[in-house]
């Protein structure tokens, strides 16, 4: 069977192993034990020493590289992967690991891009090892880390607070009875056979929940664990006076690996061909619910969406369209300094949206005016002054699923909002398709007329 | 019992009556007064929102005062348990609550313009269903319903769900509503099979069903759902008596499946807007002070012992109501 470890590095196993491998000599040198390891892995490609990490920090960059390119490459190519998901290679992977997560949680922190990428890349190179393997070693494997990750055999719901806050699990996608999770197949069997009509109960057990779910919370967890364990390193390392100038080197790396998979392939906002210049807005590629609120709103919620939905969307469609994959936070005027697009174009756009309620925003409640400057981020004062900057956060747009939340009368979804989960995707998105429709168009007339 | 025509807003000698001869410090729950101390409360004196905020009352005997002498328009008091209350500083935790508002409910028979006996007679229904998958699913039991005026505010103080953050608390608003159309696929290893939530008796397929049910028994001609015409409502109107009987197989193929998925898809998106979302995940929101005058409809903030026969025109009418008509 393959190393508890290869799964669950923060297994005790794992922790062991650590301690008994662990120390930074030589993990930035040449080991060919590692190197025998990737070259040997079933369908590796090495016709290229690129391919061939050499060393612990080699293997730690590969394991994010690996994840970076396969959600956003093209031509991305798993066999150039293939050492990740060699069970041999379970050693040099899990000081790896360590290495990554002391890396990220030392420079980059918990809450940066770096983390989270890192966190959602553990769980890929588990669903990825699990699928490799034959279903009974599978099965065993996971019930076994499982078992050690619950304590007991029946869970209530909110021992799994962390992982529905961060979202890895929907409480939808659970069994839920009296407030406990069901996983075990008796107790499911036990609690619902009497309920069910027409259908075999230990079908829908292995349909509803089955290995399936029991992987899912397992995966999760681990994730989970990763996340805290990077935040205990961030904690630690803020009392400490030096970090290991190793792990500053891995983690200036991860970041290099990052960057330059969003030059090459847009990664992390969902924005495609690029980085995304702040322009003129295209009132074209608003989404619907933009759209909707744009043509005014009954009294109700006029408020929140002007207030709390338009004025964020609008200000950062036009000034800062790619916060999202930046993921740097900016003040307005680090990009408007003289605040003249504020004033010219981005407020009166919002005006006449309040202008267009009924009855009119404003006029119905002047003091709105304050609270839509605070979400600028300048204060709680009557007018936008640069003096007053930083009072307040400039307020990022809110997510589809906030809208769903605050604003359900917005959200009419079209067949583009199925792909993204922020209204200012949405815009780029369009404003990228409608410029490579009009370029394409462009360059059709120009053909044409040659042709004549 | 009262007619809703008489509920105009209460004038201030009636406040002052109903704070002076009727209020009592004892009709304030006790999962209020135990915790006064650590939390905020704030007031409306003069009808235009609750701006006397931030205020603090270390014992319910200079709550009592405070009510007699100031008889405010409203009264209100934080869901959140503070350290410092006055600051709004040192959060601990915060009640779970759900705000089932009978003028915001999506579908509503009545079509009335503010709220009315029908709409909320709907809106305690819905409270009902909210309380059974409180119980149910989420095995939660410290819960109170208070009727505050114009509907309902469950509020729940399990110390298990007081300390979860927003987002938790919005993964269970979408639970209790049936936010989202269950899946219906699930691959076996060498197959596929199909469950529709309606043959599923328990979890989250068996609480959606139950909203659906709700919801589609509710519809009337003029509702509109997202993706669904004019004549698959009609259909849906026409064979609602199946879903009564809880002939869910037979009504779907009635409707057609591919139909059956827009009807279900969009009563989900609906379902939303159930209860007010905004106030569940807010942690430091202020709800009216149960036993408090709601004075714009001259009716009384109650805690409601049994949700399924209360009325509030018998139970939350003050006094001075009944005088208007003499």
């Amino acid at each position: 069977m393959v190393s508890v470890a290869f799964i669950n590095p923060l297994s005790d196993e794992g922790k062991s192993l650590v301690r008994e491998l662990g120390a930074f000599e030589g993990v930035r040198s040449d080991n060919n034990e590692l190197i025998h390891i990737v070259t040997e892995s079933r369908s590796q490609e090495i016709s290229d020493d690129a391919f061939i990490p050499r060393s612990y920090l080699d293997l730690a960059v590969k394991r994010i590289e690996w994840y970076a390119k396969k959600k956003n490459d093209r031509k991305f190519d798993n066999n150039q992967y293939e050492f990740l998901f060699n069970p041999e290679i379970y050693k040099f992977d899990l000081i790896a690991y360590f290495l990554l997560c002391q890396a990220v949680g030392v420079k980059s922190g918990p809450n940066s891009r770096e983390s989270r990428v890192l966190v959602e890349s553990q769980g890929k190179i588990i669903e990825y090892r699990l699928g490799k393997l034959v279903k009974s070693e599978r099965n065993e494997i996971v019930n076994n880390i499982l078992n050690s990750l619950l304590s007991s055999s029946t869970h209530k719901w909110t021992f799994f607070e962390d992982l529905i806050s961060s979202k890895k699990l929907k409480l939808q996608d659970m069994i839920l009875d009296k407030g406990e999770i069901i996983l075990d197949r008796d107790d499911f069997l036990d609690r619902f056979s009497s309920k069910i009509k027409g259908r075999k109960p230990e079908k829908m057990y292995e349909a509803l929940i089955g290995d399936r779910v029991k992987e899912l919370v397992m995966i999760k967890m681990v994730m989970q664990n990763t996340e805290d364990y990077i935040q205990k390193v961030s904690e630690k390392s803020d009392r400490e006076i030096e970090p290991n100038p190793i792990l500053l080197e891995l983690a200036d790396k991860i970041s290099e690996v990052l960057v330059s998979s969003v030059q090459s392939y847009g990664f992390g906002g969902g924005s495609r061909g690029g980085s995304i210049k702040a322009s003129a807005l295209n009132p074209k590629a608003f989404p619907p619910c933009v759209k909707k609120v744009m043509e005014g709103m009954k009294s109700g919620g006029r408020n929140d969406a002007i207030i709390m939905f338009l004025t964020p969307f609008v200000s950062y469609a036009r000034l800062y369209p790619s916060v999202f994959s930046e993921n740097i936070t900016k003040q307005i005027s680090d990009i408007d300094p003289a605040l003249s697009v504020v004033q010219n174009e981005v407020l009166p756009l919002i005006f006449g949206a309040a202008e267009r309620c009924t009855p009119p925003l404003f006029e119905d409640q002047p003091q709105d005016k304050v609270n839509l400057n605070a979400k600028l981020g300048f204060g709680m004062h009557e007018n936008v002054e640069l003096k007053y900057e930083g009072e307040t956060t400039w307020y990022t747009p809110m997510s589809c699923e906030k809208i769903k939340l605050h604003l359900p009368s917005l959200c009419k979804p079209d067949e583009h909002c199925k792909k993204i989960g922020n209204p200012l995707s949405y815009y780029n998105r369009m404003v990228w398709i409608i410029r490579k429709e009009s370029k394409k168009s462009a360059s059709n007339e120009k053909a044409s007329k040659n042709e004549e | 019992m009262v007619k809703i025509e008489y509920l105009t807003p209460a004038t201030p000698k009636e406040r002052k009556q109903y704070y002076k001869e009727e209020w009592n410090i004892k009709q304030v729950p006790d999962f209020v007064t135990h915790s006064i101390q650590e939390r905020e409360f704030g007031f409306d004196h003069v009808g235009r929102g609750p701006n006397d905020r931030y205020k603090v009352f270390k014992t319910p005997d200079l709550l009592k005062r405070f009510l007699k002498v100031r008889t405010p328009f409203a009264a209100y008091c934080s869901v959140a348990f503070y350290d410092k209350p006055r600051r709004r500083d040192g959060w601990n935790k915060a009640e779970l609550v759900f705000d089932v508002d009978a003028k915001d409910i999506p579908i509503r028979t009545c079509n009335c313009e503010g709220v009315c006996e029908i709409c909320l007679n709907e809106a305690r229904e819905i409270v009902c269903g909210i309380i059974d998958t409180l119980k149910g699913d989420l095995g939660l039991s410290n819960i109170h319903v208070i009727y505050s005026g114009r509907g309902y505010h469950v509020r729940v103080l399990d110390n298990d769900v007081m300390g979860v953050d927003s987002d938790v608390r919005s993964q269970i608003v979408k639970y209790l509503v049936g936010a989202d159309a269950p899946e219906n696929e699930y691959s076996l290893d060498f197959e596929k099979v199909s469950y529709e939530h309606f043959v599923i008796p328990f979890g989250y397929p068996k609480v959606f069903t139950e909203r659906v049910k709700y919801s589609i028994l509710h519809l009337n001609d003029k509702t509109e759902l997202e993706d669904v015409n004019k004549k698959l409502l009609k259909d849906v109107l026409k064979y609602r008596e199946l879903i009564k009987t809880n002939e869910w197989g037979l009504f779907k193929n009635k409707i057609g499946p591919q139909r059956y998925k827009k009807v279900v898809n969009g009563i989900a998106s609906l379902n939303m807007s159930l209860v007010d979302a905004k106030v569940s995940i807010d942690l430091k929101r202020i709800l009216r002070l149960p036993s408090s005058l709601h004075s714009m409809v001259s009716m009384k903030c109650t805690e409601v012992k049994n949700i399924e026969t209360f009325d509030p025109f018998k139970e939350a009418v003050p006094k001075f109501v009944y005088e208007r008509n003499k």
